[in-house]
């Protein structure tokens, strides 16, 4: 990895732990000659419907396309990856690390027309991340209260040592603040503004059809001044993905995010003048594919059965005639778009090795019998992603080359979930792990010991090291971010060598936007931020 | 009366029948790996423990099987379907909002099946063992084994793709904000293929059960002692067959109308139309209890519904029964 | 013999059983016409139809030989075809026979549970069935095969109505005949052939449901059948649409010849009907 940039993320981070002074204005960097346009109206594909769309209580980007443009955070990400002040002006922690406090914006107010304070943040980082997020329960464990001495100051204290760059990486999609005046009384999770929300966003909401659109206008007394500049966003519910690529060549949709078209379809798109279709501005959301091993197994338990199982796919391959351009291979739990903790590929890797793989079953012990099986495993995929789905039948195949027979058994999500997380049901689980911008939020859960039992996304594979274990707790509490970043370095190292889940593919979403979209892609998390600044041409 | 009495009693008799249906389906459920936090949590792209537990108790999940069955039947008896969990509303008005789209699928799928089917077979019937007997005979057979969901496919490839004459799925042009009567004409229009690929089967089937009835009753008495009286044929088919032969269409109707909600899964999932039928397949993979059962529910109503018209239509056209009266 | 002559008579039912026999031969040659696992990555993913002349059908989107997965698929679909059928017959005849023997109180409550589960939608129900228990290629056939009992029963009812006060029934009754023997060995006989023709629709119907199962993708992802086909197919619609044409074709061949040879059987059963 280029150290120039490495250089630069270090120093940015170094400089978190002092004030700095946020800035709001993003720079126009590719379309910079040419004047926005006001006006017009921006149809986006929502290919699954969320149960809620307040992003204070759900951290998913199905709500985030959605409620990220009618909300708003403390913390958003810049062009370059870096923490940029939205609702919080600037910030500043304690040398302890218990106590960090945010200066929030002058002159912001909610969609009613209340003003936005202090009492917000208190009320929304109690009641709601520490509560009910998800995610944010877990980041937020340690918090015991958020003081407001006075309107436009929030300070959060801590139990434990909060380290400011976790919190300020996490705070883009675990940031979102609700109005304490309309969420206060009754029910917070039945409350009617989940589906119909009030924020201080650039967007207004207006109206949701289930199972047909949603619909949003422009907010005239948005803080921004002269944002935003589209009129209105209207999100058509559409489930079938091929209808979605339908709609987008008849130019009734503009943006198709996160991968919302199959993958043949978005190869086709690519081709085609009057859209861009590219991974960038998905940077913050990328994903890695999981090869999930349940030690209950006696052969799975043994680590030279997981590596020969590595050894037998041919990852390559699969990301080239499968994937095409919108994957790579992966190197570990941590994806090379994360700047400030990729350890680079210098880990113990896997790679293709047929001859290998068959040395390593024979030595094991688990020799062909005589239909050429050596033993069977059940692998459940989950039901999200075509490449899931393929990538299952890829691993069927080649493991049957080597005399691993696999049977694939399918769920829907719930069922994937309890079979997998809370049954211990499966021999092989394959889906995505979703890396969100630290290691500590999103990733040490998978490996980490002492999960409770039907936890989803955690370690639930009867496999405990405590040497991982040691790591990953110094790591969630040290305040230097190199010795962080080098803690999480040791961590992959140790993972990659007991193999107790394989990440080998690298995945970041693909964005398929109309070519007259302009000021789109530019942030690492830009299809789920505010879009105060996107523009259409003529 | 006597007929609406006759009907009533059925109805009646209807109530245990669901009751069963909805004990049944319930306890099935509980079987099903996984449940509705299972589902919002997959649905969330991720979360923790404590979430989980929290969700579980907010939803009544971790009471007895027993109880929980006792809440649901009890809240019905006030014709209260609940609350959905996925969808975060009443599962009243979560059904209200998607029942219009599978009516008026069903509806039109009935009329255009049941209309075609008359016509195509009288006109097979009354030239039997002809050409034009043998080209829609072939037809409906061909048809009733297409299986819908490909038939609706390759017409998505043919009049969407490469023609672009009608729009691949949808329920409406919400980018147009249409009202009043061009309001109409689009989700007709959008309307077109659903209902082709739902009513297919259907055609097959009543074009059949008409020839075969029409073939049926043009050999019975009354309408040779018709024809012997010098009535022209159109009148006796018209006046004399046509209403006989309508019989067994009609009963056929009610025996059909589950099938056509259960066909309507998949149709709405060809063309993304946000029906019952759709709300059904997800509540099932969601793990939504109240709003599956709230859908068997209203679907047994409908069923029941449509099998009460059939059997005041069956008194009106059976003279047998009509004299009785 | 009358009966064959008179089955051989209708070209229909003919052509019936010749597509019938081709599907079966398909389903015979699958292993020796291609010895690979269908299911296993033959070529590049999304080959056209002989763009490679190894791969006359093409490839699909996971790279797999389109030709051999129609080929295995008919062994799929027969299988669960015919076995569902023979369970949802086995199911409706008890059913059907013990309501229209014994009639009353039994009839009664036998015929709420029959109305029970034709009130609700049969797909909907393999829905919760499938979701229930499974996907694997036993439960969905099962499972079919629980859908499909009720018009079996109501046939075999209406029959066993008809025929239990004959006098070869008072006959054996008034010998001391149990009702088992009665049912099974007087009755049923007799009852038998129009259930047995109407099992061509049960077959038809249940291979229509496994494929509309496969393409909402809660069908068994382990074999290789004509509708996991369509449904993979559906993802590259748009242009491949031969992914999902083909199978198509298949199930619609097969279906087709169901139906008609079942309604050659009718028609060779009752001649006085012919033509109807």
């Amino acid at each position: 990895m280029d150290t120039k940039r490495f250089e630069m993320t270090r120093r940015a981070a170094l400089m978190t732990s002092a004030a700095i002074a946020a800035n709001v204005i993003n720079p126009m960097r590719a379309f910079a000659q040419e004047t926005p346009r006001r006006g017009g109206v921006f149809f986006v594909h929502y290919g699954a419907e969320q149960r809620q769309l307040n992003p204070s209580l759900q951290a998913s980007t199905g709500v985030y396309i959605i409620g990220g443009k009618i909300q708003e955070n403390l913390v958003d990400l810049d062009a370059n990856g870096q923490p940029v002040g939205v609702l919080a002006e600037s910030w500043e922690a304690s040398p302890d690390g218990k106590t960090i406090t945010f200066k929030l914006r002058k002159g912001v107010t909610w969609h009613d027309g209340k003003p936005f304070t202090s009492a917000d943040v208190q009320f929304t980082a109690m009641n709601m991340w520490k509560k009910i997020l998800n995610y944010g329960t877990t980041l937020q464990l340690f918090l015991t209260a958020v003081d407001t001495p006075d309107p436009l100051t929030a300070v959060f204290r801590y139990e434990r040592p909060m380290p400011l760059n976790l919190l300020l990486r996490a705070l883009p999609d675990l940031g979102y603040v609700s109005a304490k005046h309309l969420y206060e009384n009754g029910d917070i999770r039945q409350n009617p503004h989940n589906l119909a929300p009030v924020g201080t966003g650039p967007f207004k909401f207006v109206q949701y059809e289930r199972g047909q659109y949603i619909i949003a206008e422009r907010n005239p007394n948005y803080w921004r001044p002269n944002a935003p500049y589209l009129d209105r966003i209207v999100w058509r519910v559409i489930t079938d993905r091929s209808a979605a690529a339908a709609q987008m060549e008849a130019g009734q949709l503009h943006y198709s995010p996160f991968s919302g078209l199959t993958i043949s379809d978005m190869a086709r798109l690519a081709k085609d003048k009057r859209f861009i279709v590219s991974t960038k501005g998905n940077e913050g959301n990328a994903r890695t594919n999981t090869i999930e091993f349940n030690f209950r197994r006696k052969e799975l338990a043994d680590i030279r059965v997981r590596r020969a199982i590595a050894h037998a796919i041919n990852v390559p391959f699969f990301i080239e005639n499968f994937l095409g351009d919108f994957a790579k291979l992966g190197t570990g739990p941590i994806p090379s778009t994360s700047t400030d903790f990729y350890p680079g590929p210098d880990t113990p890797q896997y790679p293709y090795d047929k001859a290998l793989a068959t040395k390593l079953l024979d030595e094991a012990g688990f020799k062909k019998g005589a239909d050429g099986t050596r033993f069977s495993l059940r692998l459940l995929p989950a039901p999200w992603g075509e490449d899931i789905s393929l990538w299952a039948t890829f691993v069927q195949q080649a493991l049957g080359e080597v005399g691993i027979k696999v049977e694939i058994v399918r769920n829907d999500g719930g069922g994937f979930l309890r079979q997998v997380y809370n049954d211990w049901n499966f021999d092989l689980a394959t889906g995505w792990h979703q890396y969100r911008s630290d290691p500590a939020v999103s990733t040490t859960v998978w490996y980490r010991s002492g999960q409770p039992k039907g936890a989803p996304w955690t370690n639930q594979w009867g496999w405990q090291d405590a040497a991982v274990d040691k790591v990953i707790d110094d790591a969630a509490t040290e305040l230097d971010p190199v010795k962080r970043k080098a803690l999480y370095a040791e961590f992959v190292k140790r993972v990659n060598t007991e193999l107790p889940i394989w990440m080998p593919i690298e995945q970041i979403f693909v964005t398929v936007i109309s070519a007259k979209a302009r000021n789109h892609s530019n942030t690492p998390r830009w299809g789920s931020s505010s879009w105060h600044d996107l523009w259409l041409a003529e | 009366m006597r007929i609406l009495s006759l009907a009533g009693r059925r109805l009646a008799a209807s109530i245990p029948t669901l009751i069963l249906i909805l004990i049944g389906v319930f306890l099935l459920l509980q079987f099903a790996p996984g449940d509705t936090v299972d589902a919002m949590m997959a649905q969330m792209g991720g979360g923790d423990a404590a979430t989980a537990r929290q969700l579980r108790q907010f939803y009544g999940l971790d009471l007895s099987v027993p109880a929980q069955l006792g809440n649901y039947l009890w809240r019905l008896v006030r014709f209260d379907l609940g609350f959905s969990s996925i969808y975060g509303k009443p599962v009243a008005t979560v059904i209200a909002e998607r029942l219009p789209p599978t009516i008026l699928l069903m509806t039109a799928s009935l009329s255009f099946a049941f209309f075609f089917g008359l016509v195509f077979g009288v006109i097979a019937a009354r030239g039997v063992n002809k050409w034009p007997d043998t080209i829609i005979s072939t037809l409906g057979l061909v048809f009733y084994a297409t299986p819908s969901f490909w038939f609706g496919l390759m017409a998505i490839v043919v009049f969407s793709v490469y023609l672009q004459w009608l729009p691949p799925g949808g329920f409406e042009d919400i980018g147009l904000a249409h009202t009043g009567i061009w309001r109409t004409l689009d989700i007709a229009r959008h309307l077109i293929l659903p209902t082709l690929t739902l009513g297919l089967i259907f055609l097959a089937i009543y074009l059949r059960i008409m020839r075969a009835s029409m073939l049926e009753v043009l050999n019975l008495d009354f309408v040779r002692t018709a024809r012997a009286k010098g009535l022209d044929e159109t009148r006796v088919i018209v006046r004399h067959v046509l209403r006989n032969a309508l019989l067994p269409m009609v009963t056929l109707i009610g025996l059909q109308a589950g099938t056509m909600l259960g066909g309507s899964v998949v149709v709405e999932s060809v063309f993304s139309l946000p029906g019952l039928g759709r709300l059904a397949y997800e509540s099932v993979v969601q793990r939504d209890l109240n709003t599956l059962l709230g859908i068997i529910f209203v679907s047994a109503l409908v069923v029941i519904a449509v099998n009460f018209v059939v059997d005041i239509l069956y008194a009106r056209l059976d003279p047998r029964i009509s004299a009785e009266v | 013999m009358t009966f064959l002559r008179l089955y051989f008579r209708s070209p229909p039912a003919v052509i019936g059983l010749l597509l019938l026999v081709l599907v079966l031969l398909m389903a015979l040659s699958a292993g020796w016409i291609f010895p690979r696992d269908p299911l296993s990555l033959a070529g590049r993913p999304l080959l056209w139809p002989l763009q490679n002349p190894r791969f006359w059908l093409g490839t699909d989107n996971s790279g797999r030989d389109i030709a051999a997965q129609i080929f295995y698929g008919a062994r799929i679909s027969l299988l669960i075809g015919v076995v569902a059928t023979f369970i949802a017959i086995a199911i409706g005849v008890v059913i059907g026979a013990l309501a229209g023997y014994y009639g009353r109180r039994v009839d009664n409550v036998l015929m709420r549970i029959t109305e029970a589960f034709q009130t609700l939608p049969n797909f909907l129900l393999l829905l919760v069935l499938v979701a229930v228990f499974g996907s694997t290629l036993t439960t969905v056939t099962i499972a079919i095969g629980v859908v499909s009992w009720p018009a079996p029963a109501r046939l075999t009812r209406a029959e066993f109505l008809s025929l239990r006060n004959r006098e070869f029934v008072q006959a054996g009754r008034t010998l001391g005949m149990r009702d088992a023997r009665l049912i099974f060995g007087e009755i049923l006989p007799n009852a038998l052939p129009p259930v047995i023709v109407y099992a061509s629709v049960v077959m038809a119907v249940a291979i229509l449901l496994e494929s509309a199962l496969a393409f909402l993708r809660l069908s068994d992802p382990n074999v290789a059948s004509w509708g996991n086909l369509i449904g993979l197919g559906r993802d590259v619609l748009r242009v491949q649409w031969y992914v999902s044409a083909i199978p198509g074709v298949a199930i619609l061949v097969t279906v087709l010849a169901v139906s008609l040879v079942g309604q050659g059987l009718n028609d060779a059963l009752n001649p006085r009907l012919k033509g109807r």
